[in-house]
């Protein structure tokens, strides 16, 4: 890997700059000090954290380091490439993410592995790619970097997980990580991110996507763990034809803080960029969704949605809700909306009149309302595995 | 036994008084009308029984099959056999018609002491009941009446009386918003539920549902009491006379 111009900028660039304080637009309601002034000299270990692999493709790391042992990635198809990043010699790696956040300065100065998925034109790859970052060295920071690239008619689904222990590790340790995806002119890339990291993690992730013309992105991303954490996702619609699809859930309890951060940048026209975010949030926890979608004054007949829905189920939880459109094109049709509320006492009554106490009524409502993501999970097996994920949390939070 | 004793109901919404001293008895295998203006105390009546807690029973006693209703929560009478056809069912997104009817019949078999029944049993049953009352594939596997129109939110309504077979259907005006075809899909879907071991009350306002629901008994409520009851031909002297010789309101 000889990228030591670009990680030589980004880490003047980090030290410059530093972490951003809530002064910072950007950054108004996620306090990211405890990140800044925590000590992380924490040392490597392996993981001793089970997981249950999803399907027969599957990278994993232990505590950022890649794990061949416990990996499996033999038999690929020819066209398929699935590694380390450090092997890969794309020059498209850093063009995406440009570091002007300080978390993404700080993880292309000092990223240690990752993983790099290579799919060649015209192949479609129709397993699953399964990435598991297991963390539990207390103290230790994992700055990981990811590349994903869906050549021209490719296709290729990318589960990204990570894992930490249930309980506390006592000592934080801090997951910043980095995902470019290019998904090329006709090509399909469908990516999962769940985050369940231990409850006194630090978790930082951004996304970046370049969509070509006709080509299409998904995303969907889970997050229930961390103490702290934040998505920043960013899409680029570069090609007319394009489409983007940006789900999310995220399930917090006791004072755990989550931040997405959303930008969707319609360059050209014809594209169709679609957003659902909704939040359950309990006890003390707090909720930050910004999102912004950008039509640029080339982009006409843009089709963009996004909604943000948030579910309070405690009167101490907060949400900050800010949907945004920032339009240039005259010929556009884009809509927003931001909902925060309590569960609907009117269907909690109908279920109980067909003889659904209210205890079982309030499970299936709260399940319900994250429902609606789960709904548009077009890959079965992830679907099936987020869905798990979301009873476990509503069982533990009704418990 | 009768199957459903009122004496002297008296009931408020908000700190306000509606029900004014309802008298009512139903047995088995009977179905009674009620019929009544506008803020007559229709919905009231409904939502009391089945348990609504936005609504205040202040006075009187009302027993289903012999219990209390005092004694029930609004589930537990929907499970000890009671069951309320919504004037405007609720939508509920995310959950599949399917999944809601499986939990519903199953939680009524718990408190009945009844086995569970399977996926495999309940499809059975489901294709058995849907031989009774008609309704199709595609609203059973979309979300509970989540853009549903009138018609197919009344006849899931229907639907659910019969997956649920309780021992007294309440209908809440299930003919508002129907045009005459649904309702008289609605009303086969009813009269096929008739039997000795079940009764119903049908509410409404207008006499065009009873054609197609022959009822035994017909009740007039006006200001929160009833004022006059008969056979069915009741219903038709209220169509050509209207309600006002009782409440000084204009006629339907």
């Amino acid at each position: 890997m000889e990228h030591m111009e670009l990680r030589k900028k980004a880490e003047d660039r980090f030290i410059t700059v530093g972490f951003p304080t809530t002064k910072e637009e950007l950054w108004r309601f996620t306090d990211v000090s405890p990140v800044a002034s925590a000590e992380f000299s924490g040392e490597w270990k392996p993981s001793s954290l089970a997981f249950e692999c999803m399907d027969t493709i599957c990278l994993v790391f232990e505590n950022g380091r890649l794990s061949m042992e416990r990996s499996c990635v033999l038999g690929l198809p020819a066209g398929v490439r699935i590694g380390s990043v450090m092997d890969c010699a794309d020059a498209r790696i850093g063009r995406l993410a440009d570091s002007q956040s300080a978390f993404v300065a700080a993880n292309t100065a000092y990223f240690g592995d990752g993983t790099f998925i290579g799919i060649a034109d015209g192949v479609e790859l129709d397993t699953p790619v399964h990435i598991v970052y297991l963390a539990d060295a207390p103290g230790m920071v994992c700055h990981v970097r990811n590349f994903i690239s869906c050549g021209k008619n490719a296709k290729v689904t990318v589960v990204e997980e990570y894992i930490g222990p249930s309980s506390p590790v006592g000592h934080p340790y801090w997951t910043n990580a980095v995902t470019e995806v290019f998904v090329d002119d006709g090509g399909r890339a469908d990516h999962y991110k769940i985050q369940r990291e231990a409850p006194d993690a630090f978790h930082f992730q951004t996304l970046e996507a370049h969509i070509g013309a006709n080509a299409a992105f998904s995303n969907h991303a889970v997050a229930v763990g961390g103490a702290l954490g934040r998505n920043d996702i960013r899409g680029k619609l570069a090609g007319q034809g394009g489409e983007a699809i940006c789900n999310g859930l995220y399930l917090l309890k006791e004072r755990q803080h989550f931040d997405t951060h959303m930008f969707m940048d319609h360059a050209v026209s014809d594209c169709n960029s679609h957003e659902l975010y909704k939040g359950i949030l309990d006890d003390k926890a707090r909720g930050v969704f910004c999102g912004r979608i950008l039509v640029r004054q080339d982009a006409q007949r843009t089709d963009a949605i996004q909604s943000n829905k948030n579910l309070l189920l405690s009167r101490s939880a907060k949400v900050n809700s800010l949907p945004q459109l920032e339009i240039y094109a005259d010929d556009v049709k884009c809509t927003h909306g931001a909902t925060v509320g309590q569960l609907d006492e009117q269907a909690l009554y109908y279920l109980q009149t067909r003889g659904i106490d209210p205890v079982q009524g309030h499970a299936m409502l709260t399940f319900a309302f994250a429902n609606e993501v789960l709904d548009e999970v077009q890959c079965g097996p992830a679907r099936e595995y987020i869905g798990n994920l979301v009873q476990a949390w509503l069982n533990e939070v009704a418990g | 036994m009768a199957l459903l004793e009122i004496k002297d109901l008296h009931a408020s919404v908000a700190g306000k008084p509606i029900l004014k001293g309802i008298n009512l008895t139903i047995n088995f295998g009977e179905v009674h009308a009620i019929m009544g203006p506008n803020g007559s105390g229709k919905s009231t009546l409904s939502n009391v029984l089945a348990g609504n807690e936005a609504y205040e029973k202040t006075a009187g006693e009302v027993l289903f099959a012999e219990q209390n209703l005092d004694d029930l929560a609004a589930h537990e009478r929907a499970c000890a056999g009671m069951f309320l056809a919504f004037q405007y069912p609720v939508e509920i997104p995310g959950i599949s018609n399917m999944y809601f009817l499986k939990a519903a019949v199953n939680a009524v078999r718990a408190y009945q002491g009844r086995e569970q029944l399977d996926a495999m049993e309940f499809l059975d049953f489901v294709e058995t009941r849907k031989k009774v009352v008609k309704i199709r594939d595609d609203l059973l596997e979309r979300a509970v009446n989540s853009g549903f129109s009138g018609g197919e939110k009344k006849r899931n309504e229907i639907f659910q009386m019969a997956m649920l077979e309780p021992k007294l259907g309440i209908l809440d005006e299930t003919d508002s918003g129907l045009d005459i075809d649904a309702l008289r899909i609605v009303a086969d879907g009813v009269n096929a539920l008739r039997s000795p071991e079940r009764g119903f009350l049908v509410i409404t306002h207008y006499q065009r549902l009873l054609n197609y629901i022959e009822p035994d008994f017909v009740h007039v409520l006006v200001h929160g009491q009833i004022v006059k009851s008969g056979g069915k031909e009741l219903a038709l002297e209220l169509e050509s006379e209207g309600y006002a010789s009782w409440s000084g309101e204009e006629g339907p």
